[in-house]
């Protein structure tokens, strides 16, 4: 027997079982790849760069562009739609397949 | 600036356009009744995406971005991250939740998860003041557009602009005006995008994806004239850097217009993927502001002007005109450009000066002044307390103290530190309570503005809470002062606790 207090215990980094512990774990790796990329490529940057700032990093041209400009300023907006597809797709599953456990529409 | 013409085409292009918008909205009304709109008719995914995106879209979209990315070069990238990442926190960590929770406003939602009045009036303060300073930003660049259309100097551009504003605003008000934010996406996409076409074409770039080809620019620049626009960190280090998207991201997941945009859609899963489209829409115009800013700077070089730095920061918000002028654009897509920007910013003044409004009414004086009062007066306080907002924001838009961006990321950052926190630990931390709810946004709000107050005094402080990034460090101390001050106070009401476990976490379950 669970006491109340732990019944109804919600914390992002203890889930539940079930559908929350699913849904955090992707909650997670998303954050993983939004702040890696986010703010690993700027560290990135930084570490590279020599006294004016350039690198491998700043010197290759990509699409027309210097490739670290490239990166930050087309590629990682598009990175975050990819993200936020790729999480849409998978809680649309994990609902569904939640709700047909339940015997119940999904939402 | 007193000797420039009048731009005439430009203004009766403007005034055309915000004509035709009253217009349609009525037209709209007649046609759908009384529930068009917010709420009513079914939209669709990508209809949501860009009634998401049109409310998003500001003067600081429009004009800022590219005024800033002007002036720094990559290093405002930061503003072009942190407003479109900030999205995916709103998405991943909020959107399904806050609307299983069911509250449809900031205050709401913190006075009914927290249980207590206090917190509500602290979120309804913090809201109305998010509004005044987003607004503010809005409406330096209504006077810039307007005294570059008249002619006039920045003072007389913002009582004329200001007073079309408020017109425009207490106009739909009357007459019940449907918005319709699809339409306005439309607009405001085709006026940004269509003139950097044109740019791109004069320039003998790739212009059908301007987007795209400006990077023949950044290489010309740097070729033709040693500028390097591209260069990372000229402009601040990379803690600025970061402290500053990071604060930009928080605060988007923690601005209440935005917030509040989850309960227009019917269900969840359209809501989430509402927003997918919307985080593209908006994608659209950040991936077009850096090539206004990267022709501007060429066709300055090539006309061999070269403005001191003080010059340049003073015109750098409309430096999306200045490109369209300079690039010798047709008189009429500059026009429809101006009209873009214009739009852009009257649309998020009247949303804000609703929501601002709506929430001094509601959350201040119907829920602790007077809450006997009737429909009928909390409906005339709303009207009244608009036009103070509108007064107060005017006055302090005389002198703007800052860029259109910065001016708004400090929004951001009060966002960041005060509503993240508590939605964030509200959502997913039931043990957290009304002590340290209201405990962790007065912390946030003294973080926010500690940089301008303490500043002089200690200086680290503006170094380590930047009062347009304060958020890098500010937003972890809130949480862990939520954290503390709630773990030495009691548990919150085993309801809430109940309802958050079984309604907004284990609905499936």
């Amino acid at each position: 027997m669970k006491g109340p207090q732990e019944r109804y215990d919600v914390n992002l980094f203890k889930p539940k079982k079930g559908y929350m512990r699913d849904e955090v774990r992707i909650i997670l790796l998303i954050l993983v790849g939004w702040g890696g990329a986010t703010f690993g490529f700027q560290f990135l940057l930084r570490l590279l760069g020599d006294a004016r700032g350039e690198s491998l990093l700043t010197l290759r041209t990509f699409f027309t562009l210097p490739f670290h400009f490239w990166f930050t300023g087309q590629f990682l907006p598009l990175w975050f739609i990819l993200l936020c597809v790729i999480f849409n797709i998978y809680i649309d599953r994990l609902t569904e397949s939640h709700s047909r456990r339940r015997d119940k529409s999904y939402d | 600036m007193t000797k420039d013409p009048v731009s005439v085409w430009p203004l009766v292009i403007v005034v055309g356009v915000l004509i035709a918008f009253v217009m349609a909205g009525l037209r709209a009304k007649a046609r759908e009744g009384a529930d068009y709109g917010f709420g009513g008719r079914y939209i669709g995914r990508i209809g949501g995406g860009a009634a998401i995106a049109s409310n998003w879209m500001s003067a600081a979209s429009f004009l800022g971005m590219a005024g800033l990315l002007y002036l720094q070069g990559y290093f405002a990238l930061a503003y072009v991250i942190g407003w479109t990442g900030g999205y995916v926190l709103l998405l991943v960590l909020m959107s399904g939740q806050i609307r299983r929770f069911g509250k449809y406003t900031t205050p709401d939602f913190v006075g009914d998860r927290y249980a207590s009045p206090a917190a509500r009036l602290i979120a309804a303060i913090v809201s109305i003041t998010i509004s005044i300073i987003y607004c503010v930003a809005q409406f330096k660049g209504i006077g810039m557009v307007f005294a570059w259309l008249m002619g006039s100097d920045y003072t007389t551009g913002l009582l004329v602009g200001g007073g079309a504003v408020v017109s425009y605003v207490v106009i739909c008000g009357m007459l019940g005006v449907a918005r319709n934010q699809q339409m306005q996406y439309f607009v405001l996409i085709v006026s940004f995008i269509v003139p950097l076409m044109f740019l791109a074409y004069r320039l003998g770039y790739f212009w059908l994806i301007p987007q795209f080809g400006y990077g023949e620019g950044v290489q010309d620049l740097a070729r033709e004239f040693r500028i390097d626009f591209a260069s990372p960190f000229a402009s601040g280090s990379l803690f600025q850097w970061c402290a500053l998207c990071f604060t930009l991201m928080v605060g988007t997941a923690g601005l209440p217009h935005v917030l509040s945009r989850f309960y227009v859609l019917p269900n969840i899963r359209d809501a989430r993927w509402s927003l997918v489209w919307g985080l593209f829409f908006i994608a659209l115009i950040y991936w077009s502001a850096p090539a206004y800013a990267v022709f501007a700077r060429l066709f300055e070089a090539r006309g061999g002007m070269v403005h001191d730095p003080a010059v340049a920061a003073k015109m750098a918000d409309i430096v999306v005109l200045k490109a369209a002028v300079m690039g010798g654009l047709p008189v009429w897509v500059v026009g429809i450009l101006a009209a873009g920007a214009v739009s852009a910013a009257f649309f998020t003044v009247a949303g804000l000066l609703m929501t601002g409004a709506a929430s001094f009414s509601h959350d201040i004086y119907y829920r602790l002044i007077n809450p006997r009062a009737s429909e009928a007066r909390k409906m005339a306080i709303a009207k009244g307390s608009s036009l103070a907002l509108a007064g107060i924001i005017m006055l302090l838009a005389v002198n703007p103290p800052a860029l259109i961006a910065e001016i708004t990321a400090v929004a951001f950052a009060l966002a960041g530190n005060t509503i993240f926190p508590v939605f964030l630990m509200g959502i997913w931390w039931g043990r957290a309570n009304r002590q340290g709810a209201i405990a962790g946004m007065l912390t946030g709000i003294v973080i926010t503005f500690s940089a301008p107050l303490l500043g002089g005094v200690v200086p680290v402080v503006a170094e380590i809470f930047p009062v347009t990034a304060s958020a890098l460090c500010g937003a972890p101390i809130v949480i862990a002062v939520m954290i503390a001050v709630s773990l030495m106070t009691p548990p919150p009401p085993e309801e809430m606790r109940r309802f958050l476990a079984e309604k907004v976490h284990g609905h499936l379950d």
